[in-house]
C-alpha cells in the first residue's frame, strides 16, 4: 500500500528563480526503503522537504498517510508532521541541550506549551527516550551536551529523536554524508534495522550510490529536477547511473 | 659611499607625491584647529561668566568645599542606596520584557512582517537609545508622579534599545538547522522559538542583560535629579542646601554602589559564559 504518493511535483523558490523540481512522480510503499540518488543540485533535499512541507511545493500533489499535504492548514500540518520522523545531514541537534532533552524534543508535537517551557515531558516519554537511547547505543551519554558527542553519536541522537515521534514514515536527508565511510555504514545499518523492526517505510536522500545499492530496495534517480530512474535496486544498471550523473548541475 | 642608482623619473614622482601629501595633511590639521578654535570661542570664551569666577583662590576654595564627608548623613543614605539598587534591578527586568517583542519584530528572519513590523521594531530600538534616561524620567515623572516608579520606567525604556538590538542580531545570526528540526517534529511557533532559537542566543542575551544592569545602576543613581527617586534625590537636596560635604557623601555612596555592581556583574558574567 502506498504511504506516500507524489504527483507532478514542481518547486521554485521564488517567482523568477529557476525551477528546482520539474514534475516529479513517485510512490513510497509501506515496506519500502527508498533511495533518492543524484548529483548535487539535482533537487534531492528540496524533494524530501516537500513531503512534510518544510519547503512549499509550487505545483503538484502530495498524498501522505491518506492526507492531501498541500491543502493542510498550519495546525493540521503540524499534526501530520508528528507522524513523519526526519533525520538530517548535519544532525540538526540543539547543541546546548543534553542528549536526553534533544531526544525528548521529538515529542514536542504532542507536548503543550507549558510543559515545553519547563521541559517537563511526561514520564512515559522519558521512559521511551531511555529505551531508544539504549537502542541506538548511547546509554552512556544520556546527560552529556549534544555538542560533546562525535559525529556518529550525534546522528544516533538524531535517529532516537525521530523514533520518539513513533513515525509512520522516515525522511532521511543525506544521513551519512557528514560521517566517515565506516560510521556511515553503521548508521545506515542501524536505520535500516530499526525501520524493519518498527515496520516504518523510509525515503532516503543519499549521494553515495554504493550505500544506496547496499541498503535500499528501490532507487529513484534525479537529475536537474527530472526523475531519470525509478526501479528496484537490482534492476539498476551502470547505464542508468550514467544517465543520472550525466550532467553535474553547479 | 657608493652612489646608488635610481631612476630620476621615479625620484621626481616620489618628491611630487610627498609634497602633495604634506600639503594635504597641513590643510586638514589647519581645518581641525580652526574648527576647535571656533567651538572654544563660542562655548568657553563667550559663554563663561568670567567676572564671577574670581581668582585662582576662589576656584580652589569652591572645589575644596567638596573635600570633606558629612558622616552624619550616613543613616539617611541607606534607604536611597537600596532604592537605587532596586530601581536598577526592576528596571532591567522590565526592560528585558519590553525588549522581547521589540527584538522579535526587529529581527529580519523571524519578524512577522518584513514590510511593516520590522521597521517598527528597528525604530523602537533607535527611539529607546536616542532619548536620554533623564528625558525618559522627566516624561514618566509627569505621567505617573514622583518616586521610584517613573525611574524604573525610564530605566526600562532606556534599556530596551540595547538589549533588543543585540538580541535581534543574535536571532539573525542563529543556525537555522535546529529550527528546521523542531518544525519537522511538528513543533509550534513557541516551541520553535524556545527550543530552536533561545538555546542559541541566551549566552549573548544574558551577558548583554548583565552589562545593561551594570549601566542601569549608574542611571538609577541620577534619576532623583528629576524627582524619580533613589540617591539622586538626596544628592539634589544636599546641593540645594549648600551642604557640600553631604554632596560628597552621596557621591561616595554612588561610587560604592557602582563598584558593587561591577563586582557582581563580573562574577555573574563569568558564571554565564
Amino acid at each position: 500500500m502506498a504511504v506516500l504518493t507524489v504527483k507532478d511535483l514542481k518547486v521554485r523558490y521564488s517567482a523568477k528563480g529557476p525551477e528546482i523540481l520539474k514534475g516529479i512522480d513517485f510512490e513510497v510503499q509501506d515496506d519500502d526503503f527508498l533511495a533518492i540518488i543524484g548529483p548535487s543540485g539535482a533537487g534531492k533535499s528540496t524533494l524530501i522537504r516537500c513531503v512534510n512541507r518544510l519547503v512549499e511545493p509550487t505545483a503538484g500533489s502530495i498524498r501522505l498517510l491518506g492526507e492531501d499535504v498541500c491543502s493542510l492548514n498550519a495546525k493540521a500540518l503540524r499534526n501530520l508532521r508528528r507522524n513523519v520522523g526526519m533525520i538530517f545531514q548535519e544532525f540538526n541537534l540543539i547543541n546546548r541541550m543534553s542528549v536526553m532533552d534533544n531526544v525528548l524534543s521529538g515529542r514536542l508535537g504532542y507536548t503543550g506549551n507549558i510543559r515545553s517551557f519547563f521541559r517537563a515531558f511526561p514520564q512515559d516519554d522519558v521512559k521511551q527516550a531511555l529505551y531508544y537511547l539504549d537502542r541506538v547505543g548511547l546509554s552512556d551519554h544520556i546527560n552529556k551536551r549534544a555538542d560533546e558527542l562525535s559525529g556518529g553519536q550525534r546522528q544516533r541522537v538524531g535517529i532516537a529523536r525521530a523514533l520518539m515521534q513513533r513515525p509512520k514514515l522516515l525522511l532521511l536527508d543525506e544521513p551519512t554524508s557528514a560521517l566517515d565511510p565506516k560510521i556511515s555504514r553503521e548508521v545506515m545499518a542501524l536505520i535500516r534495522d530499526i525501520a524493519r523492526e518498527l515496520k516504518v517505510p523510509a525515503l532516503c536522500n543519499i549521494h553515495d550510490v554504493q550505500l544506496a545499492k547496499e541498503f535500499c530496495n528501490r532507487i529513484i534517480g534525479l537529475q536537474d529536477g527530472y526523475k531519470k530512474f525509478d526501479g528496484a535496486t537490482e534492476t539498476m544498471r551502470d547505464a542508468d547511473l550514467d544517465v543520472i550523473y550525466e550532467m553535474e548541475v553547479l | 659611499m657608493t652612489a646608488i642608482d635610481v631612476s630620476p623619473a621615479a625620484l621626481a614622482q616620489q618628491g611630487d607625491l610627498r609634497r602633495k601629501r604634506f600639503l594635504k595633511m597641513g590643510l586638514i590639521w589647519a581645518l581641525v584647529l580652526v574648527f576647535i578654535g571656533w567651538c572654544v570661542q563660542g562655548t568657553i570664551i563667550e559663554d563663561t561668566d568670567w567676572s564671577r569666577i574670581g581668582g585662582r583662590n576662589g576656584i580652589l576654595a569652591s572645589v575644596g568645599r567638596y573635600f570633606s564627608l558629612d558622616l552624619g548623613l550616613l543613616p539617611e543614605l541607606v534607604i536611597p542606596t537600596l532604592e537605587t539598587f532596586m530601581m536598577a534591578c526592576v528596571g532591567t527586568v522590565l526592560g528585558c520584557f519590553f525588549s522581547l517583542p521589540v527584538a522579535w519584530l526587529g529581527a529580519a528572519n523571524v519578524t512577522p512582517s518584513k514590510a511593516i513590523l520590522y521597521p517598527v521594531g528597528r525604530f523602537l530600538m533607535v527611539l529607546s537609545r536616542s532619548v536620554h534616561e533623564i528625558v525618559w524620567a522627566l516624561i514618566f515623572v509627569s505621567a505617573v508622579g514622583l518616586g521610584a516608579l517613573p525611574g524604573i520606567l525610564a530605566i526600562a525604556m532606556r534599556s530596551v534599545g540595547f538589549i533588543s538590538k543585540i538580541t535581534a542580531e543574535a536571532i539573525e545570526n542563529i543556525d537555522a538547522k535546529p529550527v528546521e528540526a523542531i518544525r519537522a517534529v511538528g513543533g509550534n511557533q513557541f516551541q520553535v522559538m524556545y527550543y530552536g532559537i533561545l538555546p542559541q542566543i541566551y549566552p549573548v542575551v544574558l551577558a548583554t542583560v548583565i552589562f545593561e544592569w551594570d549601566i542601569n545602576i549608574r542611571r538609577s543613581a541620577v534619576m532623583g535629579l528629576v524627582g524619580a527617586g533613589g540617591l539622586g534625590l538626596l544628592f539634589f537636596r544636599q546641593m540645594n542646601s549648600f551642604n557640600y560635604s553631604g554632596v560628597s557623601m552621596v557621591i561616595v555612596a554612588i561610587l560604592l554602589l557602582i563598584l558593587l555592581g561591577e563586582v557582581i556583574s563580573h562574577y555573574l558574567r563569568k558564571a554565564v559564559i
